[in-house]
């Protein structure tokens, strides 16, 4: 179990090594490239000095994760590009200020007399100031390497697939071998490449041939290695992008989606754990060809709509309107829907005599509620709000994997849970009905970029999810995972085999 | 060979004078010791010459030439320069540091080798022991000739030194001195000399320049200087050599003390 759990995460290495790689050297030797012609600009100009080192100290300052976030909209597009400019941004601060410091810090009579004695100022700049300046120059690329390497990791919620695939994905289902597979490929990635560095420092300030060679040929290594990890997914324009929300379901359902295809001849490759708002805009724009969202979720927070018509007419006018502003197609309701619910633990609830959400009102000023990043800021919750006139004593955000946990454990009173998951039925919470129907119904529908949707033989591949899925046989999915420790990919074997779309053997 | 023609040097526009309305000139192979207290200008003064420092009236014409008009880099190239502190560059073997200048000026890598090696046996170093170090692993005294073997490598007529051996013990300083002044008359180098060492001075120079705040208060030959002071600030420095000097006369001459 363990073993096979383990092998299953180093299948997945050669491609997220060989993108966080490439992403990583890409990015530092930019760095570079700009950073050390502004530093020695700004070591000439005095009057630059303070806006550039600032202007980089701010960019630093910013979270990594928040500098990635930030790129998306600025960009207006996801994966590389938006992480490239940000671990870019990431790298100069240590490079732009060692490169000042190296260079300002060479002695003042070493100077005139590389002046004394007739050097060129380009002359002083590489016979003197530079090779002087170089152990911190190198320190600095070091610093950004070893931060470069670290905040790659972050890139995977933009839609950059990296090593942080692990990362994310095993937080959210519980897989600590993933994360543990991540951080560990991370960490060796980073002392490799610093190691590199610190060698060809030693080869060219020892003079050393052996070394230099040794680090021209490991560096040489790495690149060629961008290469070779990539050669199976970088077959062009037969690539099925699947992309995926960060949390459980959407791993099971993304992972099953892209078996399918491999069973159809498809080449598929999964971007996991993007936001919901980005997903949604990286499909409209083509960056990814296929994801499940739900139909409440487009309803009230792409379509911006406050009334709730029945389940059936809401998914009607959906996939209309979908198709008319956007060209996305709505090619499958998968059969199950995963409501957003308020769920408390069932001992509170019987205490309280809780049975419906309305039956929380006169409760909640002395209630915590929990719930994901998310919730807060949807117009779900505030409808919810409002039609039950809510006002708890607290509301405390969570990861989605911690929430259940917490409310088991009495962190909080109340949380916002996903219907279809298996820590429901496993922590014993109680789902609390929504009579007024402030919430609407989350069809789950699996849903295709404008491109995908022309393309006959993906269309045959996928459209027979078509109302395949019924709530239990996802919930059971979503615990093997959750509760089991399973894979996502081995929950979508079982998946596709319970609902008899997985291949013969 | 160097004239300068009422040279001043101003800061704060105008305000304070480093240097003030100074002519002097110094013939083909002469050694011509600028003298004075620290600030007193000399060191502004001698890099005015190769346009380290840029005179802001007057001007200086070396080898018949107006130093304003020639490009100061390969003005600088032609001149040997001793620094103060020597300014040896850290990161560079020996050799590198005396190769510098015949470098800049392209001379073949061959003959850059040659050089080396026949100016480190002229500074007294072993080229086989001395070439391939660094200069942290030099005593003061070596990395001193260092310096001087980089000044003199591409064959300059002129050489400008800035308290050459200031920093070294008495016996180094000595030795070095008299090495030196032998080099200078065997390749009759016109040389301008720094110094607060009145000493050296009167045992290095053909002529002393004595400045005080700027001004040139007189110039003569060391016997000249010593002799006849023609102002009384030259008076008060000769005064402490000459005060040093009886002393250890006297105790020569009393069989010294203590035996």
């Amino acid at each position: 179990m363990t073993e096979s759990a383990l092998a299953d995460q180093l299948r997945l290495l050669p491609d997220y090594l060989g993108h966080h790689l490439t992403l990583t050297l890409v990015a530092l030797s930019s760095g570079i490239a700009v950073c050390l012609p502004l530093a020695i600009l700004v070591t000439r100009v005095k009057s630059l000095q303070w806006p550039v080192l600032t202007v980089a100290s701010v960019a630093q300052t910013i979270p990594g994760l928040a500098l990635l976030a930030l790129m998306v909209p600025l960009l207006g597009r996801i994966g590389f590009l938006p992480a490239f400019i940000a671990l870019l941004l990431y790298s100069m601060l240590p490079i732009l200020r060692n490169t000042v410091t190296g260079i300002l810090g060479v002695a003042p009579d070493i100077l005139e007399a590389a002046e004394g004695l007739g050097m060129t100022s380009r002359q002083r700049l590489f016979r003197v100031e530079l090779p002087l300046a170089a152990p911190v120059i190198i320190a600095g690329i070091r610093t950004a390497t070893v931060w470069v390497v670290g905040s790659a990791t972050l890139s995977t919620p933009v839609g950059a697939t990296s090593l942080g695939n692990y990362i994310f994905s095993g937080l959210q289902t519980q897989n600590s071998t993933a994360v543990l597979v991540g951080c560990a490929a991370a960490a060796v990635l980073a002392i490799v490449l610093d190691q590199l560095i610190r060698l060809g420092e030693l080869a060219v300030a020892g003079r050393s041939r052996t070394k230099g060679w040794l680090a021209g040929a490991g560096l040489l290594v790495m690149l060629l290695s961008t290469v070779i990890l990539q050669i199976p997914t970088a077959k062009g324009s037969a690539v099925v992008v699947v992309g995926a929300k960060p949390f459980t379901e959407q791993y099971v359902l993304a992972e099953a989606i892209a078996q399918r295809l491999t069973q159809a001849g498809l080449r598929a490759e999964n971007r996991s754990s993007m936001g919901s708002m980005i997903l949604f805009d990286a499909l409209t724009d083509g960056h990814v060809d296929c994801y499940v969202d739900y139909s409440g979720t487009i309803w009230a927070n792409v379509m911006k709509r406050q009334d709730l018509p029945p389940r059936r007419d809401l998914l009607e006018q959906m996939k209309a309107w979908l198709q008319r502003e956007h060209q996305v197609r709505v090619l499958a309701a998968l059969g199950f829907e995963n409501n957003y619910g308020l769920a408390v633990p069932r001992h509170k609830a019987e205490a309280l005599k809780l049975a419906s959400i309305r039956d929380l009102t006169g409760h909640a000023p002395q209630m915590t509620i929990g719930a994901d990043f998310e919730f807060f800021v949807r117009p779900e919750w505030t409808a919810l709000r409002d039609a039950y006139r809510l006002d708890f004593r607290e509301r405390r955000t969570f990861d989605p994997s911690l929430m259940y946990a917490a409310a088991r454990e009495g962190v909080v009173d109340v949380i916002s849970a996903y219907t279809t998951d298996g820590r429901i039925i496993e922590y014993d919470l109680a789902v609390l009905s929504d009579p007024l129907q402030a919430l609407p119904p989350y069809d789950a529908v699996l849903v295709l970029s404008p491109a995908a949707a022309r393309r006959a033989e993906l269309v045959r591949a996928l459209e027979v999810f078509d109302g395949s899925i019924d709530d239990k046989t996802m919930r059971a999915a979503n615990k093997r995972v959750d509760v089991d420790g399973e894979s996502p990919a081995q929950a979508a074997r079982f998946l596709l085999k319970a609902v008899g779309l997985s291949s013969p053997g | 060979m160097i004239q300068i023609q009422q040279v001043s040097k101003t800061y704060d526009r105008g305000r304070s004078f480093a240097v003030q309305r100074v002519d002097l000139e110094v013939g083909v192979g002469e050694l011509l010791v600028l003298l004075g207290d620290s600030g007193c200008g000399k060191t502004t003064l001698l890099k005015m010459i190769n346009r380290l420092v840029e005179p802001t009236r007057g001007r200086i014409l070396v080898e018949d030439r107006d130093v304003s008009r020639v490009n100061p880099v390969a003005l600088r190239r032609g001149i040997g320069y001793v620094f103060q502190g020597v300014g040896l560059f850290p990161h560079m073997t020996v050799a590198e540091n005396v190769a510098v200048v015949p470098r800049l000026l392209n001379w073949e890598p061959a003959a850059c080798r040659d050089r080396v090696d026949e100016l480190l046996r002229l500074t007294g170093l072993s080229p086989r022991t001395h070439r391939d170090r660094k200069p942290d692993e030099l005593s003061g005294g070596q990395r001193q000739r260092v310096g001087l073997a980089r000044a003199l490598a591409a064959r300059p007529r002129i050489m400008l030194m800035d308290e050459p051996f200031g920093a070294l013990d008495p016996i180094t300083r000595d030795g070095l001195q008299r090495e030196f002044k032998r080099l200078q008359q065997a390749l009759n180098l016109t040389v301008v000399m720094v110094t607060h060492d009145m000493t050296e001075a009167l045992l290095l120079a053909d002529r002393i320049a004595v400045m005080k705040q700027g001004v040139l208060v007189g110039t003569g030959t060391p016997r000249q200087i010593l002799r006849n002071p023609s102002h009384p600030y030259i008076a008060a420095l000769m005064e402490t050599p000459r005060r040093q000097a009886d002393q250890v006369e006297s105790m020569l001459r009393s069989g010294g003390e203590g035996q």
